[in-house]
């Protein structure tokens, strides 16, 4: 295994999500990281996989589930159980079920792409940020990944760098590794990065 | 020589248009085909791909040479993409050059588009009304499904301002609805999904239960669906399992443990599709 030659790999791909998604380095991130565990799962349909959040924001889908449900939900997963342990205690399904539209395509469906997008408020625990913020932030990057999103060259690109990191050992590094490493590639100057493999 | 000649190009001539006529209906088939793998293995990208070009050679072979098969399939590709209206008078014209059941399926798919237009305008009832007719009454099963699902979730939705009576009558007649679609098609897992979801609502758990297995077992028609009934299953499972007693609950966590591990999951409540 090559960290550096994966982080190579990854600064490659941000140089990349840099030419077709000029001036949306908030969207590198969780692009780049569902890449990257569709790439360890040996699964390269990137194009369906990373924007099957888009089809967990279906609002009917997600109002007719049943109150119980709402509860169990809330109550079976630690942290937001924690988070929202007053109203849980309350049955105040009014706060619960507001909440529920954002919080259960994260946490219930375990969206890849969409808890990147959300890293920040889920590693602060800010789980009522992410519900004041989901509406318009899923909107914004449906919005910004629309136009690469329809060039398959972005697709290509994207699933040459997830097979390059895969094929460099980017399965045995540690998810919080991988996550980290992408997020100081995003930061860093576009200048910085060395466009050459460091095996070559 | 040349009076050899021309009735051997004229073959030839002949032979390459019936071959290339032959050839967009074969691959329209081919495609068709190919999406509904797709679709079966929750690949929607790669299934509307593959039905977009089912849709264009069947509308090629529409173009040169109209035949029953070419239109019927050119209205299925459409009913997939959810183009109702064009589905409709593809079936029409597959009904007008001698296929019997498309004037059946044309009234179907445009009920579908009609009801999907009073749904975007937000006039609920006469859509309910609509989908009802349908589940009742039609034998097209993409007309169907889509009018199942859609009633379904109409009710349930204008079910949770209901008071709890008023809501268990109409959560049973939701039930029997599904019940005579299983009567009629019972290895559709979409049916067997949504009446475990109604039967969440009645809170007849081990029902619910029950029908969300059936519905792993037999597929389900998309990933969101899909994974919804799993975290029904793993409700189902928790609650169940506090309830019975001690024996009983055993017993029920074993066979539980079966199939999980039929389904290749993590633990008794973890899907494999957890944890990405």
């Amino acid at each position: 295994m090559s960290k550096k030659g994966v982080e190579a790999a990854l600064g490659r791909g941000v140089d990349i999500l840099n030419e077709f998604l000029p001036l949306k380095s908030w969207l590198f991130f969780p692009i780049l990281y569902s890449a990257c565990v569709w790439a360890v799962r040996r699964v390269f349909d990137y194009r369906e996989r990373i924007l099957a959040w888009q089809v967990w924001l279906d609002p009917e889908f997600v109002r007719i589930k049943p109150d119980d449900f709402v509860l169990h939900f809330f109550a079976t997963h630690e942290a937001l159980g924690r988070e929202y342990a007053d109203e849980l205690a309350a049955h105040d399904l009014r706060v619960l079920r507001a909440a529920f539209p954002a919080l259960y395509p994260l946490f219930g469906f375990e969206d890849a792409f969409l808890k990147a997008l959300f890293k920040a408020e889920i590693e602060s625990a800010d789980y009522r940020g992410i519900v004041v913020e989901f509406a318009s932030r899923t909107g914004k990057a449906r919005d910004d990944i629309q136009p690469a999103a329809a060039n398959p060259d972005f697709w290509k690109a994207l699933e040459l760098i997830g097979m390059e990191a895969a094929s460099l050992g980017l399965h045995l590094l540690k998810d919080d590794d991988v996550q980290n490493m992408i997020i100081a590639l995003v930061k860093e100057p576009a200048g910085a990065r060395s466009a050459i493999p460091p095996d070559a | 020589m040349k009076r050899r000649f021309f009735p051997a190009a004229a073959l030839v001539l002949a032979l390459s248009l019936s071959f290339s006529c032959l050839a967009h209906l074969r691959k329209a088939k081919q495609y068709y085909a190919e999406a509904q793998d797709h679709a079966r293995a929750f690949r929607t990208e790669p299934a509307v791909a593959s039905w977009k070009k089912a849709l264009e050679e069947a509308d090629r072979e529409c173009r040169r040479k109209p035949s029953a098969q070419a239109f019927t399939i050119k209205g299925l590709a459409e009913t997939n993409l959810g183009r109702w209206r064009d589905a409709e008078a593809s079936f029409l014209k597959a009904f007008s050059l001698g296929f019997d059941e498309g004037e059946a399926w044309a009234a179907d798919t445009a009920l579908v588009g009609l009801a999907a237009s009073f749904e975007e305008l937000g006039l609920e009832a006469p859509a309910l009304r609509i989908y009802g007719q349908l589940v009742d009454k039609s034998d097209f099963k993409p007309a169907l499904m889509t009018a199942a699902e859609k009633r379904t979730n109409l009710v349930l939705a204008r079910a949770v301002g209901l008071d709890a009576e008023e809501k268990a009558r109409t959560l049973a007649g939701l039930n029997k609805a599904l019940d005579r679609l299983l009567d009629r098609d019972y290895a559709c897992g979409l049916y067997h999904y949504l009446h475990a979801q109604v039967d969440g609502h009645l809170g007849d758990l081990r029902r619910s239960y029950e029908e969300a297995v059936m519905a792993r077992e037999l597929g389900l028609p998309w990933e969101k669906i899909l994974r919804d009934n799993d975290n029904q299953l793993v409700y189902c499972y928790v609650k169940l399992k506090e309830a019975l007693p001690a024996g009983e609950g055993e017993a029920f966590a074993a066979a539980h443990a079966g199939w999980t591990k039929k389904w290749g999951w993590r633990d008794d409540r973890t899907p494999a599709w957890k944890k990405e």
